[in-house]
């Protein structure tokens, strides 16, 4: 507490900001993010599921969304086939 | 009410289908229809959706992959060209991945995916699906005749639409759900907006293409399906139970089309008694479909004393179908 007091360039104020907002907002930002994250994975499950063996209608389509998620691809499967969620240790 | 009647009845049917078993003569009444049609001044354009189409074979030309093809006055005819279609559509997406990200070339679990996809069954019949919406959200023509696949698979066609349908208003929902949580965590990080989502666009026009596809293939007012049947006990029985199944998924079934009935002519003494006994077992099934179906019968159409392929027999057999 003592450092983010230490009044600084940017102001005194920012760093009063960053306090509020880490006191009262950053739990539900987190959990936005996280369940936003969790929508992303069903998201590319539902669309993306012949990659891991589980043939989701239609192709053709899905097809059509493969060049915005594979980026993700690797990291979707990687969590897919882990036993556990990575989300059951932080919650 | 006749055939005829029923086109003139309802002018704002333009899409019409022939559904039944294989080898009823679907093909054989797509064309003729379509060649009565385009008589009568209207712009027609029959297609098929099946990979083994045999268009071709009827008009006596080649006209696989090549487009609407211009066979008479008025009358258009396409034959899809899926493998090619899926082919093509790789690429494109091959070409996106590249050219989105700068790579040298497609990651190779990527790429695998991509060629595996292409060689399941569903592959090929969602690019049909497809293909069909292309044609006909388009609107270039008065008439759209499709030549369906025998019954089962035809069934599986339409109710893909219904599927295809419930799967993307799904789908759109959930990323329309992923952009709320998205802005709620930037308005809480006092952040700028977020970039717009370029998969809900995607999703947005998928969904736009089988919504239109799929309202046109269960709108009565727009659509018309007939059952080709031919006067035998199995295809009756098939018939009937296929009826069923259709109408449970909401296919507007605007009447049958009994074909291959021998001429009347034919009955005179001194027959062989394979014809004489082929005949009577023929009237007893005529009749049979005259009380169950009764006025839902738009045509009986008589057998040919030839196969019906090339123009001068289609017109023919339009004549006698439609005066």
């Amino acid at each position: 507490m003592a450092d983010e007091k230490k009044p600084s360039k940017g102001g005194i104020l920012q760093t009063f900001k960053d306090i509020v907002y880490g006191m009262s907002s950053h739990e539900m930002t987190r959990h936005a993010v996280r369940t936003r994250a969790s929508m992303e994975h069903l998201f590319i499950l539902i669309t993306m599921g012949d990659l891991l063996g589980i043939p989701i209608l239609p192709p053709y389509y899905s097809l059509r969304l493969l060049p915005y998620v594979t980026p993700q691809i690797s990291a979707w499967k990687r969590r897919m086939l882990r036993e556990k969620d990575i989300t059951d240790t932080l919650g | 009410m006749s055939l005829r009647q029923v086109f003139e009845s309802y002018p704002e049917r333009r899409y019409i289908m022939f559904g039944g078993k294989g080898g009823l003569g679907k093909t054989t009444l797509s064309a003729t229809c379509a060649f009565w049609l385009a008589s009568q001044g209207k712009r027609v354009l029959l297609f098929s959706v099946d990979p083994q189409a045999s268009l071709s074979d009827i008009f006596q030309r080649d006209i696989f992959g090549q487009g609407p093809v211009a066979i008479a006055q008025n009358l258009w005819a396409q034959e899809v060209d899926a493998d090619r279609r899926i082919r093509e559509y790789q690429d494109e997406i091959r070409k996106k991945i590249l050219e989105m990200y700068g790579f040298e070339r497609v990651p190779e679990e990527i790429d695998n995916y991509i060629s595996a996809a292409s060689a399941e069954p569903a592959m090929e019949e969602s690019a049909i699906f497809d293909a069909v919406v292309d044609i006909i959200v388009k609107g270039d023509y008065d008439y759209y005749i499709y030549d369906l696949v025998p019954l089962g698979h035809a069934l599986y066609y339409l109710s893909m639409a219904k599927v295809y349908d419930e799967w993307i208003n799904k789908i759109t929902k959930l990323r329309e759900e992923m952009g709320q949580y998205d802005r709620v965590a930037a308005t809480m990080r006092r952040e700028e907006t977020v970039e717009e989502d370029k998969i809900l666009e995607e999703l947005l026009y998928i969904k736009k293409r089988i919504n239109s596809s799929s309202q046109i293939l269960t709108d009565k007012s727009r659509t018309a399906f007939f059952f080709v049947l031919v006067p035998e006990e199995m295809i009756i029985l098939d018939t009937r139970k296929a009826a069923d199944l259709f109408a449970r998924f909401d296919v507007p079934i605007s009447g049958y089309v009994v074909n291959r009935v021998l001429p009347p002519e034919l009955d005179r003494d001194n027959l062989p008694p394979y014809l004489r006994n082929r005949i009577s077992l023929q009237r007893k099934y005529l009749e049979e479909i005259r009380t169950s179906l009764g006025k839902n019968v738009l045509a009986y159409v008589p057998e040919m004393e030839r196969d019906v392929t090339g123009l001068a027999m289609i017109e023919r057999l339009a004549e006698r179908l439609f005066t």
